[in-house]
């Protein structure tokens, strides 16, 4: 009988291990933009090589900054006990590969939340626990990650947990997290914001338009409590240079942000587009033909390198999927599952090798 | 009994436990009365999203048309029943299925091996994917021959991509992108220089529809299949759907469908 255990329990070990994966030697990478970045999704992504051959071809591709994704839930699934092997995984091979990680956290777990909540939803009572995370996190990555994101889209209330939409809750939890991240490592960069871009009407109980929102940010005090502004600029139908109006969603509606972080006196801070791009489905409404992608997609890095002063990082969304959502999220990214490469990944590291030199033109090369 | 039969019992209790956990659905499938109740109301609720001519779209009363309005008909008066088309995005067409909003979905709907534990899917009656076009007096017939061939892509597209791994894998052949499928296809036609095209199924019957000198050779490069997709309980439908897909391409009515929706020039 112990024999046959033995036997089972090496059949098991070997069968359900993850083999590790050397990180390899220190890498640089490559660029003629320092801003171009990507929104990886290594959330989900258990195989380490995966994770590793990921990080690989960002570098490849020219992007030094990435935006990932840190769920708590993930993390301290239970209260005070921390698993951090997947973080280390991913910020590891980032940092080996020559990545600036911007870290995005959120994601509430069971223990701070009511039952039958959604793990978007956060209240008051645990704002606290959140902080004690987001400064568990900056002590453990201290030197290696230095820029963090605290929570994602808080003016939808998808986003926001399906609670209703509040701008002054979402600035109490930036004046409890701040304090406590900044208290272990005051070079951290705390990013907020990172708004959904949305014309929705005053009452809309879907959300609040991002123009209204951060103004209403500011009002409540925000900006004692954050130090770069996450921008999400989707381009959705438009061409990048399509000018900016409150009325549209269109990729320089970033420039509105700018302005209203300038006229609150905001003008020294700068900001990251943590989010944003356009998607090519042959069926989605906001979607537009694979080579307006890539060409919008050239331009709007472009704009930010030589336009925008005050972006430091502009990062897409989304590399690769661990797995094919089946629907038009998967025509966001650069790389299939399977690591096969679409046409805009090789398009954007022509364009960071230098060999796109004119980005103006809207037409195929 | 001694200890050693003991244990072998309680090995054979969780192994026939283990079992009937894991086979419950198989071993007693769930009452299902989706076929009784389309039967009862005389109606097959179909789901699909008007946006993907020929497909699916609204004429100008804003009545669903196209190839799968059609075959539902079809679908549904061998039957004895009627068609009721119930637009829905495309995104959602899967979660109203599951919620039972509707009884299938005919919508130009890729197949999904991932979304097989969701729902049933019907066998395909059209294949999209990506294929190898050439003009109709060309003797290009494979990948194989395109090395040094020049071929027509659009820019970033599902064709871009395989031509861009046949370069990495074999061919040194030549792409030539251009912005949308139709000026791809026009270059094939008019431009000598254009050996031949990757584009898909859908671009090549439109264009083929509307009198385009070209055709399709070889297997998709990337295979695409439509399919009907049916609750995983609603068994006895998903037999009804796959007896009467047969017939109707035995019996013609499938090719007389797509010349329906795409051959203009006859």
């Amino acid at each position: 009988m112990l024999a046959i255990l033995a036997i089972g329990g090496t059949w098991l070990f070997v069968r359900y291990r993850q083999p590790s994966v050397a990180l390899g030697p220190q890498r640089t990478v490559q660029t003629i933009n320092p801003k171009l970045g990507i929104h990886t999704r290594l959330t989900d992504e258990v195989e380490p090589w995966k994770i590793k051959r990921s990080l690989e071809m960002v570098r490849e591709m020219g992007a030094p900054w990435i935006v990932e994704y840190f769920p708590w839930a993930y993390v301290e699934a239970k209260p005070g006990r921390f698993d951090w092997t997947h973080s280390d995984l991913v910020i590891d091979h980032a940092n080996r590969q020559g990545l600036t990680v911007i870290a995005r956290l959120g994601f509430v777990p069971e223990w701070a939340r009511p039952k039958e909540t959604s793990p978007l939803y956060l209240d008051e009572a645990h704002f606290e626990d959140f902080g004690q995370y987001a400064a568990a996190f900056a002590t453990r990555y201290a030197g290696k990650v230095n820029y963090m994101i605290l929570g994602n889209e808080p003016n939808l209330s998808l986003e926001w947990g399906y609670q209703p939409v509040d701008p002054s809750k979402y600035v109490a939890l930036l004046r409890v997290v701040y304090p406590l991240v900044k208290a272990v490592d005051p070079t951290m960069q705390i990013l907020a914001g990172a708004l959904a871009p949305t014309l929705a009407p005053p009452g809309d109980a879907a959300g609040i338009n991002d123009l209204v929102y951060l103004q209403s940010m500011y009002d409540l005090g925000a900006a004692a409590y954050f130090d770069i502004l996450a921008i999400h600029a989707y381009g959705w139908y438009s061409e990048p240079d399509e000018p900016a109006d409150p009325d549209v969603v269109n990729f320089r509606r970033a420039e509105l942000l700018r302005a209203m972080m300038v006229a609150n006196g905001d003008e020294e801070k700068t900001a990251m587009i943590t989010e944003g791009g356009w998607n090519d489905h042959p069926r989605w409404t906001r979607a537009v033909r694979p080579g307006q992608r890539i060409a919008y997609t050239l331009r709007a890095y472009e704009v930010a390198r030589q336009e925008w002063p005050w972006v430091t990082a502009v990062c897409f969304w989304a590399f690769r999927f661990p797995w094919d959502a089946k629907s038009y999220q998967d025509y966001f990214t650069f790389v299939d599952t399977e690591f096969e490469p679409k046409p805009i990944y090789q398009e954007v590291q022509r364009y960071t090798q230098g060999d796109i030199e004119d980005t103006s033109s809207q037409s195929v090369p | 009994m001694t200890k050693r039969k003991w244990l072998l019992v309680a090995l054979v209790l969780f192994g026939v436990t283990l079992l009937l956990t894991l086979e419950r659905e198989r071993i007693f499938p769930a009452q299902d009365r989706s076929w009784q109740t389309i039967q009862e109301r005389g109606v097959w609720r179909v789901g699909l999203d008007p946006s993907f001519p020929p497909f699916e779209s609204l004429d100008a009363n804003g009545n669903p048309i196209g190839y799968d309005v059609d075959l539902a008909q079809e679908i549904a008066a061998a039957w004895g029943v009627q068609a009721e088309i119930v637009t829905i995005g495309f995104d959602s067409l899967l979660d109203a299925l599951q919620a039972g909003q509707i009884d299938s979905v005919v919508s130009a709907l890729p197949y999904d091996q991932r979304l097989t534990k969701d729902v049933a899917y019907s066998m395909p009656y059209f294949e999209a994917g990506i294929r190898l076009v050439v003009r109709t007096d060309s003797t290009l017939s494979s990948v194989e021959q395109l090395t040094n061939q020049k071929v027509a892509v659009e820019w970033g597209s599902m064709g871009d991509m395989i031509g861009r791994r046949l370069q990495r894998e074999q061919a040194a052949l030549q792409l030539a992108p251009y912005s949308t499928p139709q000026e791809a296809v026009e270059a094939l036609i008019n431009d000598q220089t254009i050996d031949a095209l990757l584009v898909d199924q859908v671009t090549v019957r439109t264009a083929q529809g509307n009198g385009a000198p070209i055709q399709a050779v070889g297997p998709a490069l990337e295979s695409n299949p439509y399919v009907i997709a049916m609750p995983h309980a609603a068994v006895t439908l998903q037999e009804k759907v796959a007896s009467t897909l047969r017939t109707l391409q035995e019996t013609g009515v499938m090719t007389k469908i797509e010349s329906q929706w795409f051959d203009h020039s006859k």
